[in-house]
Parts: C-alpha cells; structure tokens; sequence
C-alpha cells in the first residue's frame, strides 16, 4: 500500500474489521480471532550476491484465515516492504476470497528488496531462499502464492522449482500465475479486467441503464485497464479518455477523445507497462492533459484501475454530476473519506474487493487446473469467471439493498460473515 | 383462397430484435419464451418465430383445441453481431471464405473462443437446462432474401444430460460454433453462388431451443414431425392446390428436412392413401427409420452434426410403444389402423389422420389459415408433435418454422398438340414450374445405356462435378429416379446445393427406378423459390437420346454425360396444365 509512514495500512484494515463487525454484531472471540492474523512467518534469506558478498533479506509470509480453504495472496519485492502492509494485505485478501465465493483463505508475502537493483539471478537466489525458509508453511492445499507488485511469472517458476526439488515431486498448483505453457490457466491476462466489467454490467442492469447509452473514463492503461476497456466496448459502452503514468516525465497524462478512444490504436502506441506515447496520440486527434483530468469528465462511469489512493479528499468534488457509477478495479483507490462522499451523493460504488476479484477468481481456476493436471478451454475458464462474478455482485447488492447499505459495507458484511461462519463451523468459536 | 404473387407476400417480420427480451439467465422458470443475446439481428428463422410467438399464436382458439399445448418451444437466439465478433476476434474470416475443406472450418470454429460477454449466459443456461437441446441456424441472407435456406445449415441436436455443468456447457458451445462453421461449408458456398450472392455477406444467428419429445429409454424424440404447406404443387386425386400438403414423419423432423420418406396427404383428404400400386409397394416406401437425440454414450465427434443422433429402426418404436398413434398393420392383404395385432407395420399415420379424437389435421390448417393471414400469402410450415404415449391428448404442438412458400405468376399456355414434332427433345405432362427459358445450351443427363441403380453415388459424384463446371451457366439436368433424396436406391443422390445451378431438372423413369416424386422434401421447395422447371418423364413418354448423344460432349464421365448444344433451348412449361416441352429450336 502506501509508502506514506504516517498511513497504516493494518490500522486501516482492522478499522474496517471493526466498523462491520459492529455491523454484524460479532462477539469478542470472533473479532479477537478476525482482525489478528492466525500465522505469521518472518524470516531472513541469506543470498549470495554475484559480487561474492552475502547479504541477508528480510521476508514475510502472513497467513491471514484459513478457515474457508488454503490461504491465497501474492508475494511482493518492495524496499518499503513492512509487516503491517502485509497484514493489511493478508486480510484483504481472505475477504476477497470469501465475497467472491471460493474456498480459500487470505495470505500476503513479501520480502524487503528492490528488485531494480537486483541481477536476474540474486533474484532467483532470493525467491529459491524464500521457499527453502517457509518450508512446509506453503504447498498446493495449504497456502497458494501468486505474483504480486515487481514479481512477476518468472519469480513463481523459480519458487515452484525449488518446491518441487524439495518435495521430490510436480506440484503445479503450488503457485499461480504460472505461463500457460507451464501449467498456467488461460483467461488470466483477462480475467480482472474482464471481472471489472462483468460486474459493471451487473450494476447497469439494476439500475436500469442500457449499456450502449453509457460513456466512461479509466484511470489506468496497464493490463486490467486494457480488457476492461474491450469488454466494456463490446458491451456497448464508450470509453472517451484513459490515464496512464509516463515513466520518462514520472508524471501521469490523461488521453481524451471525446468520439471515443481506440482501443487497438492506443495499444500500438503504448509499451508494455500501458504508458502511451504523447506526440502520437496528438497527431491521432487525442487532447493530452494532466493526469487527474480522467477524473473529471463528463461520464456516466469512471473505473480506477491502476493505483491505491487515487480517489481522496482533496479531488472527490472534481468527480462531475453526471457520474452514476464507479467501478474500482484497482486495489483500494478510494479512500475512506471519499467514499464518504461518493455515498453523500448516491454514486453506485463497486467496490474493489469485489469489482476486481476475477483476478483471484482465475487463480483459484488456475490452482483447480494444476491440482488435476487437467487444463480448461478458454470458454470454459471465461464462462465460469462470468458466473462467479455475476453471482458475487447479485448477493451484495441484493444484501445492499434489503439492508440499505453502501456497496462496500454490504460487501464486507457478506464476506466477513462467510468466514465467521467458516469459523464457527469449525468449532474455532 | 387465390395464389398471390411473390412480390406481395408480406415478409416484413419483426426488426432485428424488436420485442424479444434479453435472456436473463432463467431458460425455464419465466416468460417469455423467446429471449435473446446479443443486440444484433435474429435472422429469419428466430425473427418468424417471434412472429408466431407475438401475432399468430395469440390468435389461435385454444379452446377449440383443448388438450393441445401449442407454442413455440422455448428458444435463446444468439444474435448475429455475436457471428461477427466471434469471426473478427478470432481471424477466422480469411479460412472461412477460402476452399479449405468443411472439417478443417469446423476444427477451426470449434477450437476458437465465443465472445466473452456470452459465455457467463450460456453457462447458466448449461447449468439449469439438463434435456436436449436444439441448436439451428438462423440465417440473415434468409431473412434478406425470397430464399429458402432450408437444410442448407447445419443444426445440431445434443443430449444435454451430462452429470456435469462442464460437459454440457462444453457439448453446447461446441454446437454453436459448428452451426457457424457451417455457413461457411462448400455446399452453402455453391448455394449462395447459385442465386448470385457471395456467403461473405451472410451473418448468422443461432437459435439454441428446446427439443419437444419425451426420453424413451436411450432415445429422445417427438412423435412426429411434419411441414405443411398452405399450397399444394403436387395436386394429386380430388386435392385441390389450395387445400395444401401436410408430411408426416415419426421422430425428428430430420427426415423430411433431409428429402427423406415422409407420409404425405391433402389436409382436406388426410385418409386417402398415398398412391402406392400395392400395400407391398406401401410397406417398401414409407418410412423405416426416424431420427433421435441418443441419451447414451455417444462417440465424441464434434465437428459432426448427427454426433448426439441415431436413426434406429421401427422395431425401436415399437419398443418405445410410439407406433400405436402412427401405424397401421398389415393383417391379410390390408391395413388395419393401429398396432393392436402382430404383422407388418407400415407407417401411414391412419390412427391420427383417420380417426376422431385427435384433431391434428384440424389444428395444423388453422395454424396455416393464421399464418397465412399473418404472412399475406402461401406459407409453409414445420412442427412437432408429442403425443400422449397412450391417449393421444393432452398433446404438445412446437411450431418451429413458419416462412412464405415463393409461388410464381401468371401461367403460359401450352397445349397438347405443342407436346410432339420433330424438335421436340422432351416433353412432360407432369411438370412443376412455369414459364419460358431460352438461354440454356448445355445439357447434364444420366446416360441410360450404362445406368445402374447400384451406381448412384457414383453417378451424384459426376453430377456434382458437372455443376461445378458450369458455375454461374443454367443447364438442363436428367437423370432417373427422384432427385433430392439421400436414398440412393430411389434416385440420384444428391442435395439441392449440388445441383443448384440445374433451371430445368428433368425426372425420367427407367426399369427399375420409377418412384413417385417426392413431395415432402425441401428440394421441392428450393425448385419452387428459384423458378427451377422440374420435368416428369414418365415411361411412355421419350426423350430424344440420340438427339443429346450426338451434341458436342463438354465432359463424358463413367455414367453422365454433359454436352453444350449449337444453339439454346427453348423450353416452356404451362404450370396450369402441368405440360412442359423442350425443343431444340
């Protein structure tokens, strides 16, 4: 989450926690056992560096609830890595889990490097260390990792390798996010950005707004951005400006055409993290303008699909009237006190545990896959996403309705009950 | 009521998919019973459909047909701009219209993803529906076009029993891709060249529906299946043209679709018997095969259309107890209607079409009265029908098409003194069609001197080839026997699209190949909406053979011979008197 020291992400989380669990009317055990992680591993991975020299990293592995099923979370390299980012996470992703209805618990990990200043291979070091040093803590139905910020499919080869190694056998759905080619699903690439909007579409439909007669703008123009964009198109929908970061002006640009962007056309223009070259998106009629401006267009949706943080107190009122629904696809882009805000004014709020869940979705498809060594189609992988997604947005805003609460709260509600349940059930509490 | 030319049948369905609701995940639970995907249009068959379902159906008095559920069966159309998002996402356009080879299309569609907004749709309805569907085409071109497509696509029936959601969501997307890769098929390529369009214009829909029948040990099938028609071509007896034709078969509609044995009578005579010679006769030509969905294992072979099909024999439905409603049995030398004792039984459908108690002829010409008056001409029309296995009634009525037959103008005169003279290559006093035809110099005949009724599928294959050859130039076509049966004991056998560049098909009869002509199949159908001539010979009557052999030969095969003459036949046929000559100068 954020690198700000005076933001807690875990503060943050367990504030959440408290506020539905008063909701819920939960007793003191359950909340005693729900906003503390059940396990906690920190470790320290001793790496040979190519220099010679040896020096030590600093790694977590949290597991958050395990009562719905293995834990799942992704495993960050970050220099400002701490704990409570990873707790915070842990947690986020054991509601994740439980909104979207797979049998899964909540897991973060992460380990305190800058993978920039690190060799392919001292980072090879470092991830074969890091599963040397949790041992048994993870496995295929125990704890699922997945590639989280700077880690990527490689990483999750050399940490399945060195599993495998150990455990003297292939155990593809130890991890996720693997190449399709090696035991990956297919729909993964697709399937957050596609979640985004099968959810969106869900909310159309309940609020009774044809599809075909509605404009958006995206903050984001990396990989969930992208296919939600295409979904949302072939829904019908226009999208008339994306935002993007530009790495060489450490800056971000909003890219405006009021008839509608084109999707393939900003794709040809734009490398591989989703920044879009300026002078020829002018030259192909697009105004440039400063990043925030993606915010206050004249839309009827706004999807933030890049970054925590990005909807705040400071430029919520830049948000126009016409604006009827926010699909969050990124990883908490509102902050609490705007959605203060966006509640005051009826804007319909997917939140982002829910709108950007196909993610963890695939990954439980992609785990299913490995753990029987048995591969879907493309139809097969994409028709149940839609399903899971359609199935999660109907309970919450069924649940949002009867009981008159904001989309986020009614999502909390649903998904912190679940595990509650899980939990009881068990005889936990 | 009286013919009404082509130009005034009122083909103004419905647009694209005015009035018909999204699917909304629930195939069964809810009305309407029409729903669709998509917002593209829903091709002709699903938009005449919509039609039956809004404004012909509701006319209908159910009271006077008590015991009857009469509707349309419950249907999903996938519109054609998924068609098109399916091509275009997955580069499919440029195989599609090339020559490859029909599986290598279907391999190709198979194995492509369907567009992702439909997916989630489409596996709701896997996951709620576990009886057998239908999954037909529903062509634009058709809808466009005066044309009939009939048979022409593909249309694939699966069990959709599978324990698992996985398997039937899998069986049914397969279905859908293979009836678009059938647009794409060499036979609709020839077809659409025929009558002068290029198949990259053609969008297609797709009608996923439920399948009327009962599941009857490993088979699930109607009753019966029947196309009526409002206009008769083929008066026959004291039928008059304007009482119409009703076809009959037991099981699935496949085998009068596919020009196969259907019982065929006037509504206004349903008793009078087709005219066989003899009941032996009878028993050898009606139907002893029908089509079902097979509820067991079947071999998996998507890229085949009868994958989840059998066509068992009557010793089935009679095990099925099906046959009591439709067969009679041969007692002595006649037919008792029924199947209450042993014997031979012979499908004639006398206990439906003979007996009080179940009015089927009643309600199928007041669905056709209702149609027509819907439609403002001659219609045509195609159902099924599932009995009660041992009362009859309560019954179930699908409608499952409804389309405007093509009827043609003015007639020409030709009497019978016109039938002979030295220029006279070929006369018919059993001709179907009307008009004049001065354009067409090459002739494509069976050579009657090397003809083998065993040899028929070779003879298809040098037909076809001959078609091929002629691409784009009308011809003549004669051969023996019926033309547009699949049976190859009962002529030439060949589908329309094989022989769709033939204006003038001429039926002759030779020893051992002189059946009746086949009135059920869609090749009459497509004859009639192209203003194709279709010439009986019957013995008696001769063709100048010497006159043909003599002619430049563009190609001699094994047994068919093509030839192009110096100069273009004239040809007239007086659809009246049912007389046809064609002379050579």
């Amino acid at each position: 989450m954020s690198e700000n020291s005076s933001f807690n992400p875990y503060e943050m989380a367990r504030a959440q926690f408290d506020k539905i669990a008063d909701l819920l009317d939960l007793d003191a055990p359950a909340r005693e056992l729900l906003r503390t992680p059940l396990r906690e591993y920190h470790f320290s991975v001793p790496v040979r560096m190519d220099d010679g020299s040896v020096k030590v990293f600093q790694g977590y592995r949290v597991q958050h609830n395990d009562a719905r099923g293995p834990g799942k979370g992704g495993i960050r390299f970050h220099p400002q890595e701490t704990v409570d980012t990873v707790r915070a996470l842990s947690m986020w992703m054991t509601w994740k889990c439980a909104v979207i209805d797979i049998p899964l618990g909540g897991s973060k990990g992460g380990v305190i490097c800058d993978p920039h200043e690190l060799s392919a291979r001292e980072q090879e070091r470092i991830c074969r260390g890091f599963v040397r040093q949790l041992g048994p803590a993870i496995g295929p139905l125990r704890d699922v990792p997945a590639p989280d910020v700077m880690t990527n499919a490689q990483h999750m080869l050399w940490m399945l390798d060195e599993y495998e190694t150990i455990h003297g056998a292939r155990f593809p759905g130890l991890i996720t996010g693997k190449p399709v080619d090696m035991g990956g699903s297919l729909g993964r690439t697709q399937a957050t950005g596609y979640g985004v909007v099968y959810a969106l579409r869900e909310a159309l439909k309940e609020l009774g707004i044809r599809p075909g007669d509605t404009t958006a703008s995206v903050q984001g123009f990396g990989n969930v951005a992208q296919y939600a964009v295409e979904l949302y198109e072939q829904l019908g929908g226009t999208v008339v400006c994306v935002s993007c970061w530009d790495q060489q002006d450490q800056t971000s640009y909003a890219f405006r055409r009021t008839s509608g962007i084109g999707l393939d056309e900003l794709r040809s223009i734009s490398d591989r993290f989703g920044g879009v070259d300026k002078v020829r998106a002018r030259e192909l009629g697009y105004e440039v303008l400063p990043g925030e401006a993606w915010l206050a267009q004249d839309v009827d949706i706004l999807m933030p699909c890049a970054m925590e943080n990005q909807i705040h107190a400071d430029n919520v009122n830049l948000i126009r009237p016409s604006v009827k629904v926010v699909a969050e696809g990124a990883n908490g882009p509102t902050t609490p006190e705007a959605d203060e805000v966006l509640e005051a004014r009826g804007i319909f709020v997917i939140p982002d545990f829910l709108a950007n869940a196909g993610g963890v979705t695939c990954s439980y498809f992609e785990q299913v896959q490995s753990n029987m060594n048995y591969y879907w189609e493309m139809d097969e992988v994409l028709g149940k996403l839609d399903l899971k997604m359609t199935s999660a947005f109907l309970a919450v805003s069924e649940l949002a309705r009867k009981k008159k609460l904001f989309m986020r709260d009614a999502a909390y509600v649903i998904a912190i009950d679940r595990v509650a349940t899980a939990c009881r059930e068990r005889g936990w509490l | 009521m009286a013919v009404t030319p082509a130009t005034s049948i009122d083909r103004g369905a419905p647009s694209p998919s005015a009035g018909v609701p999204r699917f909304d995940r629930h195939f069964f639970d809810r009305a309407p019973s029409i729903s669709r995907l998509g917002e593209g249009a829903l091709g002709g068959k699903a938009a005449s459909l919509a039609r039956v379902d809004q404004r012909i159906l509701p006319s209908l008095d159910r009271e006077r047909f008590a015991g009857w559920d009469v509707g349309v069966p419950r249907m999903v159309v996938l519109g054609t701009d998924l068609f098109d998002q399916f091509l275009d996402h997955n580069g499919l356009r440029e195989l599609a219209l090339s020559d490859a080879p029909d599986d290598r299309i279907a391999h190709a569609f198979v194995k492509a993803p369907l567009p992702t907004l439909q997916l989630g749709d489409l596996r709701s309805l896997a996951r709620e529906v576990h009886s057998p569907l239908a999954v037909r085409s529903s062509s634009l071109l058709e809808d466009a076009l005066e044309h009939p497509f009939a048979g022409v696509y593909a249309t694939k029936m699966i069990p959709n029993n599978a324990a698992g959601a996985d398997a039937r969501f899998r069986a049914l997307t397969e279905a859908i891709k293979l009836v678009w890769a059938s647009t794409f098929f060499a036979a609709p390529k020839a077809y659409a060249r025929s009558i002068g369009r290029d198949v990259a214009d053609e969008k297609m829909a797709v009608l996923i529906q439920e399948v009327v029948g009962r599941r009857r040990g490993d088979r699930y099938y109607p009753t019966l299946s029947g196309v009526a028609r409002s206009w008769n071509y083929y008066p026959i007896g004291p039928a008059k043209p304007e009482q119409g034709l009703l076809s009959l078969a037991l099981g699935l509609g496949r085998t009068i679709v596919d020009g196969g044995v259907a019982w065929t009578v006037s509504p206004a005579f349903p008793a009078r018997p087709m005219p066989f010679g003899s009941v032996g006769e009878l028993l050898r030509g009606t139907q002893t095969r029908f089509w079902a969905v097979h509820m067991g294992r079947s071999e998996r072979d998507p890229l085949r259309e009868t994958e989840y099909m059998v066509q068992p024999d009557l010793a089935a439905a009679e095990y099925d107890d099906v046959l009591r409603h439709v067969a009679s049995t041969l007692a002595g030398a006649r037919l008792v209607p029924g199947v209450g004792r042993d014997g031979p039984r012979a499908l004639d459908f006398a206990p439906i079409l003979g007996l009080p108690g179940i009015p089927l002829v009643e309600l199928v010409k007041e669905l056709l009265r209702l149609s027509e008056a819907e439609l403002g001409g001659p219609v045509e029309i195609e159902f099924a029908v599932d009995l009660d296995p041992r009362r009859g009634l309560p019954a179930r009525f699908g409608f499952l098409q409804v389309r405007p037959m093509a009827v043609h103008g003015a007639g020409e005169e030709l009497p019978e003194s016109e039938l002979s003279g030295d220029d006279v290559l070929l006369a018919s006093r059993s001709a179907l069609g009307n008009g004049v035809i001065e354009d067409i110099r090459d002739v494509v005949f069976v050579e009657p001197s090397t003809f083998d009724a065993a040899k028929t599928r070779a003879m298809a294959d040098e037909v076809e080839a001959a078609d091929l050859r002629l691409t784009g130039t009308p011809y003549l076509l004669i051969g023996f026997g019926r033309w547009g049966s699949s049976d190859p004991w009962l002529g030439v056998p060949v589908d329309w699209s094989r022989i769709a560049g033939a204006k003038v098909i001429v039926e002759a009869s030779i020893p051992g190949m002189s059946p009746d002509p086949s009135q059920g199949s869609h090749l009459f159908q497509n004859l009639i909406a192209f203003g194709t001539l279709y010439l009986t010979v019957r013995s008696g009557s001769t063709i100048d053979w010497e006159r043909l052999r003599a002619a430049t030969a563009v190609h001699a095969g094994e047994f068919v011979r093509h030839v192009r003459l110096e100069r273009p036949l004239s040809i007239v046929a007086d659809g009246r008197a049912r007389r046809a000559v064609v002379r050579t100068s």
